[in-house]
C-alpha cells in the first residue's frame, strides 16, 4: 500500500508546475503518509502525504544563468532548466547589433556575441504564471549581466 | 455594470514578490535554498531508478541538463566546504545560495547582483568570502 501511494505521488506531482510553488522537479523524501480515507460514493481512497521536494521558482529581480536558445528580431529566448526566459530588444544593451543573416542568427557588439548556445547571466524582470507553466522576461541591460566569459 | 477595460483582461496572479527585497512569499521565506551543485548530486542519485521506471519527465531532464552545465563545484567535499564558509555569516539561505551559485569575483559584483545583501556583511568580509570560495573552486579535485 505504502509503495503504491509513494509511486502515485511521484507520478502525480513530479514535473508539475504551479504558480504557488513553481516547478516541482523531484520528490526527495516522504515524511508521512496518513491513514487513507475512502471517499463515500466512490471506490477510491484519499491519502494525505507530507513530503519534501526540490522546487524551482523564479523570483522577480533574481539573477540566474541561462543558455540562449533562439535569437530573433524581437530579442532572444534563453532556457534555465525548465524555465524559458525572454529578453526583449529593449532590455538588451543598445550597442549589441542584431544580425539575422548569420547562421545561427546572432546579436553582437565589438567584443561579445550572443547566439544559440551562449551562456548568459540574466536578471528576471517579471514572471507570468498560467495554469501549467511559468514564463519569465529578463534583462541583461544592467551591470554584471550578459554573456558569461 | 459597464464593461470596463479591466474586466476584459484575464485575471492573473499578481506577482508582488521581489528577490531584491528578499520578499519570497510565505511559502518560500523560510525554505532551504540549494546550490546548483547540490541539486546536481540529488538529481543524479535518482537518475538510475527513474530511468528504470521510465519516469523521466521533461522538467526533470531539463533541470538535470541545466545543473550539469552550471554546477560550479565538482565534488561533495568542496560543496561541504562552501557550505561551511557560508554558514557563519548572517546571510539568509537565499543569499547564501545565490552567492554560491553566481560565483562573483568581487564584492561590488555580488552586491549588485544580490542587492538584498546590502549592509549585512562588510565589504572586506564579503571580499574574503568570495576569494575563499574561488580558491576552493580552483583547487577542487
Amino acid at each position: 500500500m505504502r509503495e503504491f501511494v509513494t509511486k502515485r505521488l511521484y507520478k502525480d506531482v513530479e514535473g508539475t508546475c504551479t504558480g504557488r510553488y513553481g516547478y516541482i522537479v523531484a520528490v526527495v523524501a516522504i515524511l508521512e503518509i496518513q491513514t487513507g480515507k475512502i471517499i463515500p460514493g466512490y471506490g477510491s481512497a484519499e491519502f494525505q502525504v507530507k513530503y519534501s521536494a526540490i522546487l524551482f521558482k523564479p523570483f522577480k529581480n533574481e539573477v540566474l544563468d541561462a543558455v540562449v536558445d533562439t535569437v530573433n528580431k524581437m530579442g532572444f529566448f534563453a532556457n534555465a532548466g525548465p524555465l524559458q526566459i525572454f529578453v526583449s530588444k529593449a532590455l538588451i544593451p543598445s550597442d549589441m547589433e542584431l544580425d539575422l543573416n548569420s547562421n545561427p542568427p546572432s546579436l553582437h557588439s565589438n567584443d561579445q556575441k550572443i547566439e544559440k548556445g551562449t551562456l548568459v547571466r540574466i536578471k528576471i524582470a517579471g514572471t507570468r504564471i498560467d495554469a501549467t507553466n511559468i514564463y519569465a522576461i529578463g534583462t541583461i541591460k544592467e551591470d554584471y549581466l550578459g554573456v558569461i566569459e | 455594470m459597464p464593461i470596463t477595460k479591466n474586466r476584459l483582461i484575464r485575471p492573473q496572479a499578481e506577482e508582488s514578490l521581489d528577490a531584491a527585497k528578499l520578499d519570497l512569499g510565505a511559502d518560500f521565506q523560510d525554505a532551504e535554498c540549494l546550490l546548483i551543485s547540490e541539486v546536481k548530486v540529488l538529481l543524479e542519485a535518482q537518475y538510475d531508478t527513474k530511468k528504470e521506471e521510465k519516469n523521466l519527465d521533461e522538467t526533470y531532464t531539463k533541470t538535470l541538463e541545466y545543473v550539469q552545465q552550471f554546477s560550479r563545484y565538482t565534488n561533495r567535499d568542496t560543496i561541504k566546504e562552501v557550505r561551511a564558509l557560508l554558514k557563519p555569516t548572517e546571510l539568509e539561505p537565499f543569499e547564501c545560495a545565490q552567492l554560491g551559485n553566481l560565483c562573483c569575483s568581487e564584492f561590488d559584483e555580488a552586491k549588485t547582483l544580490i542587492p538584498s545583501i546590502g549592509n549585512k556583511i562588510s565589504d572586506d568580509d564579503l571580499d574574503s568570502l568570495l576569494k575563499q570560495m574561488d580558491s576552493l573552486k580552483k583547487y577542487q579535485g
